[in-house]
């Protein structure tokens, strides 16, 4: 006759009890835990000639130390050491038993599952795959229905099999590098104190001193390696620790879960069927993408002829100026400074404001949390919360309102780590650029060239913020909490002002600060008095000569060095400045552009590479830092991206050049 | 209108927009296939991406509805949502098309011809379908 | 503590009334902010991905699970 000790823990109201009673029938002995009033029920069974004790610990959600039943049950896990322990789970319910799962795995003790219940489970139209589920877990799942005394003999079978097996296989989840260090530094503080590694596996020990769990901590009380513990806790927000690792938890569950379970879905309200829908797990992402291919068709489709009207008065207005006013000097400062330079601003605002409708359309109507809810696991990955969709997707308009809008994010370092990635996002005053370059010398091509660039863009971000989680900005993304507005059908009058609201902030914030800019690029280009305007040598002329030994190597000439510094201001004035430097309107740009031999194709793609990520324009510059509140970080941004637009545009021009023929 | 025309509705209309989303597709990658020039295909892939999206929303709802899986076709109303909503972006972005050429004074590329877009005409179908009962889902949803 | 139970652990479509905050000072300010205050009433909606959907009285937000551990329910009253 040999001995064994059973443990039977679960959540409460999972048949744990009547399992108990139908494997131990009359054979129990009822009492109370020492010390507190905790009822304790033990009984005896014999199988296959094995003495079996089992032993029903109290109903548990977790092994946290929050309430007696909690620390009963896992400190008799962890000193009384029972050969097995057996968790009772209710199939109808699987996610949150299996959260308690996670917790007694950790524990290092073997484990059976009694899958109980399972006949309500199949009643209820689920169906579990028993099998993929013990794949998954690592740990023998029984199925049982405890009202009926089914699968006990298995259960027991199971029991008695693991209790034989050593040495046990140890279950851990993966808390993320961060998690991870810290759990590796604080086991190491640990060890030192020998009774205690003796007696608790030392991971668990950290993991519950990490969740903050006062109970553990008193175990390290009074032992020696109490100082090193307090100083690596004291490092940490707890809170915030114990809020991921949960996290993490319910990750490889739910990673687990509709890989063993397809679940019936119950009769809920409208908004939530919707819910159901957009936020559906494989066609969530696919009507997300869908819904903005929609909303960047309108962009640009309906912007168009708005921009055509602009453009034509704009035009108009500066040749009236020119010609009709005296001196020389005024109508240029009038024509080409003021009204060309605000003019190629103020062309992008109907793109910019049927955006902003648009994303105003879908915000009011709810969709836009669920899409924040539905980007939240995928930008996870990246390193930034789901709600820094929202910005990024304001930045393919401008990014000025871009990072203004990241003002719903949290966490400080998820805000900044969201306004740096930003500049990133192609806004539609670099499109002017591509139009011109690709239509000249990719005109075959035009549409994927600037699709490439879009792409480019959004890869670039992407690495930048993996990159800085990695470096300056190291840490988890902060736990995801955002309010979901009721699904509405959103009125005329309050989209139109929510899209005011955003695109004002572009024509106040751009239009001040570029009007300066444009008054500095004419004098820059005006001076020294006399000079032709933009010529070589213009202020202008001599800064793109100093500059050019820079951007040579990308394949520029100074008239391209000169029209970036000027895109400074603003990315389109890059076109209007080339229109001025090749001393043609914009009209006959295409065909001098071509004819210039100092600019090849090659050098055209890497030009536009160069204008997509090389700093911020001076508006987003002013916005970094007003909302950042330093300078530090408004340079830092100017500095890194000149290097990345730098270094891609080099990769890619010096690429394209081995098959368009040098660049 | 009763579970089973939806049903048949939602499947009729889910095969549709998969087979016009895949043909898009097709026609992106290897070029324009013969016998099918009647057809009025843009060849647009991302278009045709949007298509396969509405008819996945489309065919997910008729497969939850002969399975009866209690979600009371909202599959199917969201995909009529969706075909709706697609038919105006295409019928604003063509015609600011039109009116952008008609500016410019040349009108190349733009013609009547152009309007007919399968995301276009499929919409036709969404809208019967929003006609007749889609109004009340939307109506239902602001109200809860 | 019978019958609580943290929010998180919570089936789709049930719900309850708020019995206890177990977060830290700053959380729980937060928490008491979005509604989650002792009696409120909650219910969750959607739990099938990495958070879970909870309405709050009128309120809905999108919680992460962890945030939705430190909210514990008197299960029942839907």
């Amino acid at each position: 006759m040999r001995e064994i000790r059973i443990a039977l823990t679960g959540n409460p109201n999972v048949g744990k009890t009547t399992l108990f009673n139908a494997l131990t029938g009359s054979r129990q002995h009822v009492g109370n835990w020492p010390g507190v009033t905790v009822e304790k029920k033990t009984g005896r069974v014999s199988h296959n000639g094995y003495e079996i004790e089992v032993v029903d610990l109290p109903g548990t959600y977790s092994l946290t130390a929050y309430s007696a039943d909690e620390v009963v049950a896992r400190d008799y896990i962890l000193e009384e050491r029972p050969d097995v322990v057996v968790q009772v789970v209710d199939a109808t319910n699987l996610e949150r038993n299996l959260y308690l799962t996670t917790q007694v795995a950790e524990l290092g003790v073997p484990m059976v599952i009694a899958l109980n219940m399972a006949d309500m489970a199949e009643a209820q139209g689920d169906t579990i795959d028993l099998a993929r589920l013990s794949e998954f877990l690592e740990i023998p799942v029984v199925r049982t229905v405890g009202t009926r005394g089914e699968g006990l003999d298995t259960l027991l079978e199971a029991a008695i099999k693991e209790a034989a097996t050593s040495p046990h296989h140890e279950h851990t989840i993966g808390y993320g590098d961060d998690v991870e260090a810290t759990i590796a530094m604080l086991a190491d503080a640990l060890s030192t104190d020998i009774d205690l590694a003796r007696r608790y596996p030392l991971r668990w020990l950290a993991v519950k001193l990490l969740e903050g769990d006062e109970n553990v901590l008193d175990k390290v009380r009074g032992g020696p390696a109490l100082a090193r513990v307090e100083s690596i806790l004291s490092s940490i927000d707890s809170d915030e620790y114990e809020a991921m690792m949960a996290d993490k938890r319910y990750e490889a569950i739910s990673a687990i879960l509709p890989q063993v379970r397809k679940a019936n879905v119950r009769n809920m309200s409208p908004s939530d069927m919707l819910d159901r829908v957009v936020t559906d797990r494989y066609l969530g992402i696919p009507i997300f993408l869908a819904l903005m291919w929609g909303t960047f068709q309108l962009t640009f489709t309906v912007a168009a002829p708005f921009m055509t009207m602009i453009e034509a008065a704009v035009g108009w207005l500066a040749e009236f100026v020119a010609g009709s006013i005296e001196p020389a000097w005024l109508a240029s400062f009038l024509g080409d400074g003021i009204i060309g330079g605000v003019g190629a601003v103020v062309v992008f605002l109907p793109n910019i404001f049927i955006l902003f409708l648009i994303l105003a359309f879908l915000e009011d109507s709810g969709y836009l949390a669920r899409a924040a809810f539905i980007m939240d696991r995928p930008l996870y990955a990246l390193g930034l919360p789901g709600k820094a969709f929202i910005p990024m997707l304001v930045g393919f308009g401008c990014n000025v309102p871009a990072i203004m809008a990241t003002r719903s994010i949290e966490g400080e370092k998820d805000r900044l780590l969201t306004i740096l990635v930003n500049p990133f996002m192609s806004c539609s005053a670099r499109l002017p650029v591509y139009i011109l370059l690709a239509g000249t010398f990719f005109p075959e091509q035009a549409g994927s060239v600037v699709f490439f660039l879009y792409v480019l863009g959004i890869a670039v971000a992407i690495a930048s913020a993996k990159l800085f989680r990695s470096t300056i900005l190291p840490g988890e993304v902060s736990p995801f909490v955002m309010e979901m507005p009721p699904y509405r059908i959103p009125t005329a009058i309050t989209s139109l002002r929510h899209m005011w609201s955003r695109g004002s902030m572009y024509i106040r914030k751009a239009g001040s600060i570029i009007l300066i800019g444009v008054l500095v690029v004419w004098a820059l280009a005006s001076f020294p008095l006399g000079v032709e305007y933009g010529s070589a040598e213009s202020f202008a002329g001599m800064i793109g000569h100093l500059l050019e030994p820079l951007v040579a190597p990308l394949g520029f000439d100074w008239k391209v060095a000169v029209a970036l510094i000027f895109g400074f201001i603003a990315k389109e004035i890059v076109v209007g400045s080339l229109g001025v430097l090749y001393g043609t309107g914009e009209e006959t740009l295409s065909s001098a552009l071509l004819a210039d031999p100092g600019l090849s194709a090659a050098a055209a793609l890497a030009l536009m590479v160069f204008v997509l990520l090389y700093t911020p324009c001076v508006a987003a510059i002013g916005v970094i830092r007003q909302e950042t509140g330093s300078w530090k970080w408004a340079g830092f941004s100017v500095a890194y991206g000149l290097v990345v637009a730098w270094l891609l545009a080099f990769v890619v021009g010096h690429s394209a050049g081995l098959f368009l023929g040098g660049i | 209108m009763s579970d089973t025309a939806k049903l048949v509705y939602g499947a009729a209309l889910g095969a549709l927009y998969l087979v016009a989303g895949a043909l898009h597709i097709l026609v992106a990658v290897v070029g324009p296939i013969p016998g099918l020039d009647a057809l009025p295909l843009t060849g647009d892939p991302l278009a045709g991406f949007v298509m396969l999206v509405v008819g996945a929303v489309f065919a997910a709802g008729a497969r939850n509805l002969a399975r009866d899986a209690g979600e009371d076709a909202i599959f199917v109303s969201v995909g009529v949502l969706l075909s709706v909503g697609f038919g105006l972006v295409e019928l604003l972005a063509l015609s600011a098309a039109g009116l952008d050429a008609y500016l410019l004074g040349g009108g190349a590329g733009w013609s009547v011809a152009g309007l007919v877009s399968p995301l276009l005409y499929l919409a036709v179908f969404g809208a019967a379908g929003y006609l007749a009962w889609g109004r009340k889902f939307l109506r239902g949803l602001s109200a809860a | 503590m019978a019958g609580t139970c943290p929010l998180a652990l919570l089936a789709p479509g049930t719900g309850g009334t708020v019995a206890e905050l177990r977060a830290g000072k700053g959380m729980q300010t937060r928490l008491f902010g979005m509604g989650f205050c002792p009696d409120a009433r909650v219910k969750v909606q959607c739990a099938d991905r990495g958070s879970i959907i909870v309405s709050v009285g009128d309120a809905r937000y999108a919680l992460s699970r962890g945030m939705a551990m430190k909210i514990l329910v008197r299960e029942g009253i839907p």
